[in-house]
């Protein structure tokens, strides 16, 4: 009987040309969705192949210009000399943490043209690194993207609630619906195979059309961690389109008329999609405000003021901490200008710690306020979602900062003691490489899944209710 | 005959339950939005006024030094919260909010706000300007879907014209009618608005430029009636009020959801923008032109000995060290100016693709102006930096040039205080309500045309609807 009831159902809706154009613009919709993150991926690659040769080019040269002078023993300014390892390590040698577009990118722009995916990493104090940011129209920041989030997170829902808002009341009021049910026939199943065709059809448009989005646009489906990403990515479309229909078949199961249940159905969309996680961002912002960054920059300046005009006291200090890089002629090292600076720097940065700490636990307060509102709307769920399957959300991007901030302290620690030694540094080939240790998918999967969950568990409820409901479907009106 | 249809339409409106949860939704929210803005906005200008003045006292307690070291050491530049940023952030969480100004090198202004906040605010963030944006034409196209059609399928349209009701009277009165329901919510928020506003400084009602204030209203006045006219347009001219709903909502959707995204991509693809690493690339290239750079010091060295008629630099009464100092200043500023006006430049040409856009979706010219009139769109971002870019010019020239007067050959100069004194303080003044509205002309241009095309619709439709 379901069979016979889906088939019925799908020569009806086939039979709607309006469904044709709508379903035609919503294909488009996600084509254009997943070109568009597909170009931003292509544009991120380039900067990143652009950044590798700067560097290689800079390191070919700094190479020449250090054989040169080896070979005719040539004298330089000591602000110029590539052999002295203080320049290095911080004006000439600095090498890219780059982090890469994830394996499934292109599904979602997300916040990766707001954090910064590559940073310039040398002996300079780590807030000049990791200030960086790449360049964009703050206009178009504050506009956001076009990409297969957007289209998912807002578009889907809609026609969802198009395809659903009437498929009981329509029959009720052209009154074949008393008429279908004087088969032997349920209600219940009758709705259900109803909501199955739909769901079938609109999942299923959803999931081919972006795996061929996916697959013309390139992307490697084969390649490490995208085949689970893409599972979760099914289950996550899979989930949030539960949600909605299980929503649409509660409304209808009141046996409301058509237009009432549209105008039900259009506010649920309007506060759980736009008003909602809008307001989850005021109440973040408001309720855990971070300071003005202003404060930080003060707290800087007034550390390094202390710091420089400590230096050599500071730099005794230093040797008590590290008496391995008390070279024999400590006294003349006291006052070389390149020692007491890392001495200075590492004072600097001890001290503006707390005051960095204190921004990060502002910003993860907001998170977890949100992590727990997200609950509240499946938009926020589904985008938390999405963001973390195509690595473009806040987690990955703490990762790579994590991983950024452990090269920061190898790179330092390479040129430390040379600086210690005055050594002459040729080295260039050995200085420490960046290579992003990319998430395994089980990190990911760990992370998404509440949002899955979240997702299905109301899903289910609201179907239950639903079918629960249904038997007092008033059925003549 | 136009009031007293205003008056029904009114009455109507205040008796329809959906009406009144609406209305105390889209008020609720506004005043949430507005006491979030004025938190926000108080907070950042105390942090503001605290780092401005440490930076001074910084700036004016450095130990006695060399004029080039106090160069190097610099100050900060701490960018203004805009007083009317409490309705619109604008761009204000996507740019920096401090610039080093030191020597040799014009930096980006650092620490975007959006930086430190969660994904969600891509969603948005409910400032008053989305109210104004997104939920009031909202609200606007729930009251006035059925104002014809409705009255059309009840029977009453036929009715009314039969009593001698003019069409265009009809379609006035329930604008006015309209207009009355959005005043019930809107007047009590621009209320709220203004007092929060006034509270909010210690200058006088208002510190910014009032026109400001009057501009930005008229600016969502005149959207609104656009909003009116169009909805009363398609629901004279729709079949049926679902018909007539469903066309609008689908606008709305278009024109406050989507139209900004499809606009951003098509802007960035007229104007496209370079990587950060290929700009610094090319910077670092002109910048690091040492035979521009040694040309230009030797010109001005000839240029000089001429003047005083002498044969060697040693000669000279000034210190060269101070003069080929500003000359480092000036080939690099020509190079700021040219790499930095490009960008800069591109922002704007993309800028002006959203405002041309505007001839199909409205909510572009709004959006456009609002953040213009509040302070905090990209235009005033680049008149701030260009002003702190002057401040750190003018410093360098300060010092260096004082290096000339005073430094002796074989002789360490030293400057203190007096010298520090001499550079005045940092001091921004925003540019008044006429230089941003000349900056959206063609905005300004659009969101008229729409107004005036609108109205004319709508009466033409009340004219040529059909009875039933």
């Amino acid at each position: 009987m379901l069979g016979r009831i889906i088939r019925h159902e799908w020569r009806t809706l086939g039979a709607d040309a309006t469904l044709w154009v709508v379903g035609l613009a919503f294909v488009a919709a996600i084509g254009y969705g997943v070109w568009n993150g597909a170009r931003w991926v292509g544009f991120q690659q380039a900067a990143l192949a652009a950044s590798a040769a700067e560097e290689a080019e800079r390191y070919a040269r700094l190479e020449t210009e250090v054989q040169e002078l080896q070979r005719t023993g040539g004298k330089v300014s000591p602000f110029r000399d590539p052999r002295s390892p203080s320049n290095a390590g911080s004006r000439f040698a600095p090498r890219y943490a780059t982090l890469p577009p994830g394996p499934l990118a292109p599904l979602a722009v997300g916040q990766s043209d707001l954090l910064p995916y590559y940073f310039k990493v040398s002996t300079e104090s780590r807030d000049a690194i990791v200030g960086a940011t790449e360049i964009e129209n703050p206009q178009r920041l504050l506009v956001g993207r076009f990409d297969l989030a957007f289209v998912l997170i807002f578009f889907y829902p809609i026609l969802i609630l198009a395809l659903c808002y009437n498929m009981l009341s329509a029959e009720q009021e052209q009154g074949t619906l008393a008429l279908t049910l004087s088969q032997p026939l349920s209600l219940a199943t009758l709705a259900s195979g109803k909501v199955l065709l739909r769901a079938g059809v609109l999942v299923g448009t959803v999931v081919v059309c972006t795996l061929a989005a996916l697959f013309i646009g390139g992307v490697d489906l084969a390649g490490p961690g995208a085949l689970p990403r893409l599972g979760l990515w099914v289950a996550a479309v899979v989930a949030y389109g539960a949600f909605w229909f299980g929503l649409a078949m509660l409304v209808a199961s009141f046996g409301l008329r058509s237009a009432a249940n549209a105008t039900v159905l259009a506010s649920a969309w309007l506060v759980l999609v736009v008003v909602l996680p809008s307001v989850f961002n005021l109440a973040a912002t408001t309720l855990f405000p971070v300071p003005s960054r202003m404060e930080l920059v003060q707290a800087v300046r007034v550390a390094s003021d202390d710091a420089n005009a400590a230096g050599s006291k500071l730099l005794a200090g230093y040797y008590e901490d590290h008496p391995e890089l008390a070279t024999g002629d400590a006294a003349q090292a006291m006052t070389d200008f390149n020692v007491i600076r890392i001495a200075v720097n590492d004072d600097v940065e001890r001290r503006v710690r707390p005051v960095v700490q204190r921004y990060e636990q502002q910003i993860a307060a907001q998170q977890r306020l949100v992590d727990g509102l997200r609950f509240v709307s499946p938009a926020v769920l589904m985008q938390s979602a999405l963001y973390d399957i195509a690595g473009t959300g806040h987690a990955r991007h703490q990762t790579f900062l994590q991983q950024v901030d452990a090269y920061h302290a190898a790179w330092r620690q390479f040129f430390t003691p040379l600086i210690f030694q005055k050594a002459s540094f040729t080295n260039y080939a050995g200085t420490p490489r960046f290579e992003f240790d990319e998430e395994t998918a089980g990190t990911v999967a760990g992370r998404v899944a509440p949002a899955v969950f979240g997702l299905a568990i109301p899903a289910i409820a609201l179907v239950w209710f639903a079918l629960a409901r249904l038997a007092r479907f008033p059925i003549v009106s | 005959m136009i009031l007293r249809i205003a008056r029904k339409e009114l009455l109507d409106l205040s008796r329809d339950g959906r009406f009144r949860m609406l209305s105390a939704l889209v008020l609720v929210v506004s005043v949430v939005s507005l006491a979030a803005g004025w938190k926000t906005y108080t907070d950042l200008a105390a942090q503001h006024r605290t780092a401005q003045q440490a930076t001074r006292e910084q700036w004016l307690n450095q130990p006695k030094k060399n004029p080039h070291s106090a160069a190097h050491y610099g100050v900060y530049a701490f960018k203004p919260a805009s007083q009317m940023a409490m309705v619109d952030t604008g761009i204000d969480p996507y740019v920096g909010v401090a610039v080093w100004l030191e020597a040799h090198k014009q930096n980006e202004m650092k620490y975007r706000p959006a930086q430190d906040r969660t994904a969600v605010q891509r969603f948005g963030s409910m400032n008053g300007a989305e109210v104004l944006q997104v939920l009031v034409p909202l609200f606007i196209v729930l009251m006035a879907f059925s104002a014809f059609a409705g009255e059309r399928e009840q029977g009453t349209l036929r009715q009314l014209l039969s009593v001698g009701a003019r069409p265009r009277d009809l379609a006035l009165g329930k604008a006015l009618g309209i207009a009355g329901g959005l005043g019930l919510i809107l007047l009590p928020a621009t209320a709220l608005s203004v007092v929060a506003l006034a509270l909010s400084t210690s200058e006088g009602l208002l510190a910014d430029d009032p026109w400001r204030v009057v501009a930005l209203g008229a600016v969502y006045l005149t959207y609104f009636a656009v909003v009116t006219a169009l909805a009363l347009w398609v629901s004279a001219w729709a079949s049926s009020s679902r018909l007539a709903l469903v066309v609008l909502l689908t606008f709305w959707f278009a024109n406050s959801v989507v139209a900004s995204r499809v606009v951003s991509d098509l802007a960035a693809w007229l104007h496209p923008t370079p990587s950060a690493v290929e700009f610094q690339k090319g910077l670092e290239a002109d910048l690091n032109n040492q035979e521009e750079m040694e040309e230009r010091i030797e010109r001005k060295r000839d240029e000089l000995l001429k003047q005083y008629n002498v044969a060697s630099v040693d000669a000279l009464p000034i210190a060269f060290s101070g003069v080929s100092l500003q000359e480092g200043e000036e080939h690099g500023n020509e190079v700021f100016d040219k790499h930095f006006g490009a960008l800069f430049d591109q922002y704007e040409q993309q800028n002006r693709v959203f405002q041309w856009s505007a001839i199909v979706a409205p909510m572009l010219a709004t959006r456009g102006l609002s953040m213009g009139l509040s302070g905090t769109d990209f235009g005033q971002h680049r008149h701030f930096i260009t002003a702190a870019e002057t401040y750190r010019r003018d410093i360098q020239r300060t010092l260096n040039g004082d290096i000339a007067k005073n430094q002796k050959a074989g002789q360490v100069y030293m400057a203190g205080r007096e010298l520090w004194d001499q550079v005045p303080a940092f001091t921004y003044e925003p540019p008044p309500a006429g230089w941003v509205l000349g900056q959206y002309s063609v905005a300004l241009v659009v969101l008229g045309a729409w107004l005036v095309g609108a109205v004319a619709l709508m009466m033409r439709a009340a004219t040529t609807a059909l009875v039933d």
